[in-house]
């Protein structure tokens, strides 16, 4: 069985993501997944074998503590380093509408794998568009209110009670957002080829052109050459 | 079995502190010393070291002119407790007399109890990385002794007892009061978050003695102890399970359309 797409050089190839984006989706990737677990320790009833992973509950919450920092870190060097791309991520992600509307519609059929006719979608399509609010803004309100519990003495006491069910919540709506992320971004048999867009930065123009027609067009297309 | 209360009755206490020394020597607690701050009160608050303290409160009124007031101060044992619900461990019980009891094993030092305690009671002890409080004396009473504090009041400000029989006597001694000058003497821990194992007389109104008036758990800390924490985290091993169908299906439905469905048929994600 095949799990992820093959790589393929010999083709055309464009470039989805420049290196900055990578790496903050890499490290945030491998930082969010030690949050996610070291937290679930504190989550979940008995599991005791997930804290014993991490040494203990001592050693989970130091681990969750040090990945928090680096993440936030991630964070910082995305904005600093590539400003430029964020904007034109919240402007792609802005231009929200009737196509988008439509694949989100259809997405539940496409999803499990029956064919079906998908209007031209822009850089993000409508679910990515979703996962681009969802996971950033749950992302900032699981650090806001991480900070605030992590440092309890220096904000109103009300607030720090806030925290503690919004980090769960925002806890439960990353960590379901991932979840799909993470199996649409590689194992699904029609997205699959992203998965090389986040990691080689580089995606197959067919691919391209079928599933981001609008994005194709304005940056690799006809349209790019003529501005 | 009943619940087991301690009466405290602001109008007989001296402010003696007796009670402060006898729950350190009972527990075994270190000396915690702290700065000068210009009251009699030995604490800012109870702290890791002192379960138990006595709060001073000065205040001046034009008519009745300075007043001087004090208070013992603990853990409620409040039956409905917030630490108990927020607890992620579990380490937070009710003995058989109403006790609400803090295991230090179980206790992973999270503080969560801390900030949802509406009393402002579990206190951190750095040293051992555990919250600590106030037992009523679970360890003695279980023998049928009183509670150190109980046993030492000199002055019969703190009785130990059935609850019942306590609010009985709370509720006379309240009567007399009012009726001797102390017009809005009143009964603290009846009915405060629907009722307290720890009863007081006060002579004045609760907030004269830095008492909550009307103490609640925070509505966002029972919405997400009753519905988020129990049914909400489902929702994850719903989309792991939903992706683990896709897994097969779309693989299964690729085969049976012929193609790849790699770009050709399906596939716009």
């Amino acid at each position: 069985m095949q799990w992820l797409p093959e790589y393929k050089d010999d083709v055309e190839r464009v470039e989805r993501f420049n290196f900055v984006a990578r790496i903050t989706h890499w490290g945030h990737t491998v930082t969010f997944l030690l949050c996610l677990f070291t937290g679930l320790v504190l989550f979940l009833d008995g599991v005791d074998w997930l804290a014993a992973i991490f040494g203990g509950y001592a050693g989970a919450g130091l681990v969750h503590r040090i990945a928090a920092v680096l993440l936030t870190i991630l964070l910082a060097i995305f904005v600093v380093f590539d400003f430029k791309g964020i904007i034109s991520w919240i402007k792609d992600i802005l231009r929200f509408g009737m196509n988008d509307i439509k694949f989100v519609m259809s997405f539940p059929l496409e999803f499990f794998g029956f064919p079906v006719k998908i209007p031209p979608q822009t850089r993000f399509n409508g679910g990515e568009k979703g996962n681009s609010i969802v996971t950033p803004t749950m992302v900032i309100l699981l650090v806001l209110s991480g900070y605030i519990m992590w440092f309890p003495s220096i904000f109103p006491a009300g607030l720090v009670r806030v925290a503690y069910p919004t980090h769960d919540i925002a806890m439960i709506l990353a960590t379901c957002m991932v979840c799909m992320h993470g199996y649409l971004g590689s194992f699904h048999t029609g997205s699959g080829e992203s998965f090389w867009g986040m990691w080689k930065g580089t995606v197959r123009a067919d691919w391209a052109k079928h599933h981001h027609a609008v994005w194709y067009e304005e940056t690799y297309g006809d349209k790019a050459d003529a501005e | 079995m009943a619940n087991l209360t301690n009466l405290y009755d602001v109008s007989k206490c001296t402010a003696c502190r007796g009670c402060q020394v006898a729950c350190k020597d009972w527990n075994q607690l270190p000396a915690t010393i702290e700065p000068f701050t210009g009251s009699y009160q030995t604490h800012e608050d109870t702290n890791a070291d002192t379960f138990t303290i006595i709060k001073f409160f000065e205040s001046e009124d034009p008519v009745t002119g300075v007043d001087w007031s004090f208070i013992k101060r603990q853990c409620m044992h409040c039956f409905d407790a917030a630490c108990m619900q927020v607890c992620p461990k579990g380490a937070y019980t009710k003995t058989e007399t109403g006790a609400t009891l803090h295991d230090p094993d179980k206790c992973i030092g999270c503080q969560y109890c801390s900030y949802a305690c509406p009393f402002e009671i579990p206190k951190y002890r750095k040293r051992e990385d555990k919250v600590t409080k106030c037992t009523l004396c679970a360890d003695r009473t279980a023998e049928g002794l009183t509670p150190a504090c109980a046993r030492t009041c000199a002055t019969g400000a703190l009785t130990f007892g059935d609850r019942e029989v306590l609010l009985q006597k709370a509720e006379d001694r309240v009567k007399y009061l009012r009726a001797n000058g102390y017009p809005n003497a009143t009964i603290y821990g009846k009915l405060e978050l629907g009722g307290l194992n720890k009863l007081y007389v006060l002579t004045d109104t609760p907030d004269k003695f830095g008492l909550p008036v009307n103490p609640h758990i925070p509505k966002n800390i029972s919405a997400w102890q009753n519905v988020i924490q129990p049914y909400f985290g489902w929702l994850i091993p719903v989309m792991l399970a939903a992706s683990a169908t896709s897994f097969v299906t779309t693989r299964i439905l690729a085969n049976k359309h012929g193609g790849h469905g790699e770009h050709e048929e399906g596939g716009h994600e």
